[in-house]
């Protein structure tokens, strides 16, 4: 991680037509989320996936090494593709009644780094800030940064995502609920 | 001031609303319910070696719960005593001792006052630091690795206090030879809610299960036919629910301790202990106890969805929530990764279960923003008048049924004596005499 973090932008082996492939593909993602196009959104992951969000806590500086909790720690989505589509099928259900009737999203995915790995696939981090409203005037914000390991499809978009790491920069969540994906 | 016995009528099951809005209310339950009740503030596991520490809230009160030298727990209010600074701002770690940021005071893990800088030029070495540590939480009681304090030296023994609740809560805490662990780290979020829904939902409400959470076994189980099933199956099983001392406990009973919904490979493990929990807990216990439950006032767990909780009040319109994911200590890696995704899944703020319980509440808080809404008189009625004893050697009052409020009475009740100002004597008392007549009714 600190090997790549130091990596210098021109040699993240990513050609400009590549970058602009991923962002194109990550944009869409966003966008199906947005407008609630479940299903297809299902299918930009590929079938091993692993999709997670660890819990965060406030430490020291010297401990600060443990502040995001680990792959056998505490967290808020620690899915695998089957469960992922059981969220959907829930979503479409028309009873999950903390999106029933559903929230509204914006999702604004920036400053997007990334880098090819030795096997071909693209580790992509990027910041993200995801503004949930919801019935008459309830609202959340959610920011922090993804992770996504990235593989190369023939089929469109082009890509799909074999890893989701998200870590949100909140440590408590200001918030009801994770009733969407980010 | 407000009037407690307009407020709530828990014998008629009859709630004024604004117990869940009021700002003097909400000051009087800091002071009355919380500051006199004994609350939960850590698991063991927690606090693996000398020094270890997690910050903690009684309430709105945040206190350190810190491991000793000698292995003993001590608790203290973290606030200095110079200027009221948090002493440790750091959720959890290992200290050696603990420094006040603000002018530097320095304490030690016990929460002793050891040092103060320039001693000498500023103070005259006229302060007397045996009298200046942070308030200490004067009572703490570890209850099979349940770490409980109080504020009140007058409180009934931690035993005492649980009652006949003891016995529901080592269907948890004593399940095990090798006891309980927790998934390191608590999951906290916020909800803007009375403390008062989550906390009595857990001790009483398998009513809205079925509602509520219809969704979230649509996301488990993939076949329609076999969801159908199930959901008539679980919501047609025979169930018991029990209150005392304001706790509750309730549950469906089940013919086997499998199929669990952690899965295969926490149920492998499970079989594999069967014996051991029958011998530790019996087998009609284990078999029963398994459901939703409240230790009075603000601490829940789900028997065996594995998952426990504090309900934080933040004010009359809001909590926060920490929850952790409770493991059998020797289960084998694969039984607690299991263990550890499905409670994830179902019961965090992204659980399944969990999200649609947070949008009950809110909007009822939102509602209540309202003038007539608050004078709208709520109905906890369900079951009045069936409550019964001992149903199957049940200690306590214990219902036939699981669909009931019973225990949300019960803890309005409690709620009603705290907040009225009664001492711990007389609501002891008043609690013996009000069983008295109910066990001579029973038996009329
Ligand atoms: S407030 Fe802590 S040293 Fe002054
Ligand atoms: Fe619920």
């Amino acid at each position: 991680m600190s090997k790549l973090a130091a990596t210098p932008h021109t040699r993240t082996g990513v050609d400009v037509e590549t970058r602009y492939e991923i962002e194109r593909f990550l944009y869409l993602e966003a966008e199906l989320l947005d407008d609630q196009r479940f299903d297809e959104w299902l299918e930009l992951f590929d079938d091993d996936v692993h999709y997670w969000l660890p819990t965060r806590m406030t430490r020291t500086v010297r401990e600060r090494d443990l502040e995001v909790a680990g792959r056998d720690g505490a967290a808020f989505f620690d899915d695998d593709k089957a469960f992922l589509a059981g969220r959907v099928r829930r979503l479409a259900s028309g009873r999950s009644w903390s999106e029933e009737p559903p929230s509204r999203t914006r999702r604004l995915i920036t400053n997007i780094r990334p880098v090819r790995l030795d096997s071909g696939e693209f580790e992509v981090r990027v910041n993200f800030h995801v503004l949930r409203s919801r019935a008459e005037r309830h609202h959340d914000t959610f920011f922090g940064e993804r992770t996504d390991l990235l593989r190369r499809v023939p089929q469109e978009p082009g890509f799909h995502i074999a890893r989701r790491r998200i870590v949100l920069d909140t440590t408590t969540l200001l918030a009801p609920s994770i009733s969407i994906f980010l | 001031m407000f009037d407690v016995t307009e407020l709530v009528q828990p014998d008629q099951g009859l709630i004024n609303p604004s117990i869940y809005t009021d700002p003097e209310v909400y000051q009087g339950e800091l002071e009355r319910v919380f500051a006199r009740s004994w609350l939960f503030l850590a698991h063991d596991t927690q606090l693996a070696k000398p020094g270890s520490f997690v910050q903690t809230y009684m309430a709105e009160d945040p206190v350190l719960v810190v491991r000793q030298r000698d292995g003993s727990v001590k608790a203290f209010l973290n606030q200095c005593r110079h200027r009221g600074m948090r002493i440790c701002r750091a959720d959890e770690g290992v200290a050696r001792a603990f420094t006040c940021t603000y002018h530097g005071w320095g304490y030690n893990l016990a929460g002793e006052l050891v040092n103060v800088p320039m001693q000498d030029r500023a103070y005259h070495d006229e302060i007397d630091k045996s009298k200046w540590g942070p308030t200490q939480v004067p009572r703490l009681h570890n209850h099979k690795g349940f770490i409980f304090g109080t504020w009140d030296e007058s409180a009934p023994a931690f035993e005492d206090y649980l009652g006949d609740m003891i016995w529901y809560f080592d269907a948890l805490a004593d399940r095990y030879d090798e006891g309980l662990t927790l998934v390191p780290g608590a999951t906290k979020w916020v909800i803007d809610c009375n403390w008062k829904f989550a906390a009595e939902q857990f001790a009483s409400d398998m009513y809205h299960v079925p509602s509520s959470h219809a969704s979230a076994l649509v996301a488990l189980i993939e076949d329609p036919a076999v969801l159908a099933e199930f959901q008539e199956q679980s919501a047609a099983a025979p169930g018991r629910q029990y209150a005392g001392n304001g706790h509750g406990s309730g549950f469906g009973l089940r013919p086997d301790l499998v199929p669990t919904q952690a899965g295969p490979d926490f149920d492998a493990w499970v079989v594999a202990n069967r014996e051991q929990i029958y011998r530790r807990i019996g087998e009609h216990r284990a078999l029963a106890v398994n459901g939703h439950n409240t230790v009075f006032p603000n601490f829940s767990w789900l028997t065996i969805n594995n998952t426990m909780r504090v309900w934080h009040p933040r004010g009359p319109g809001q909590i926060e929530v920490w929850s952790w994911t409770y493991l059998p200590k020797d289960a084998d890696e694969r039984a607690k990764q299991a263990v550890r995704t499905s409670t994830i899944r179902t019961f965090s703020a992204a659980g399944v279960f969990e999200t649609d319980d947070g949008e009950n509440w809110t909007e009822i808080q939102q509602v209540l923003r309202g003038h007539q809404a608050r004078k709208t008189t709520f109905n906890a009625r369900m079951g009045l008048g069936h409550e019964r004893h001992g149903t199957d050697g049940m200690p306590g009052r214990v219902t036939d049924d699981m669909y009931t409020e019973m225990a949300a009475r019960g803890m309005y009740r409690r709620w009603a004596d705290l907040m009225s100002g009664l001492s711990w004597p007389e609501i002891t008392e008043r609690d013996k005499s009000r069983q008295q007549r109910e066990q001579e009714a029973h038996l009329a």
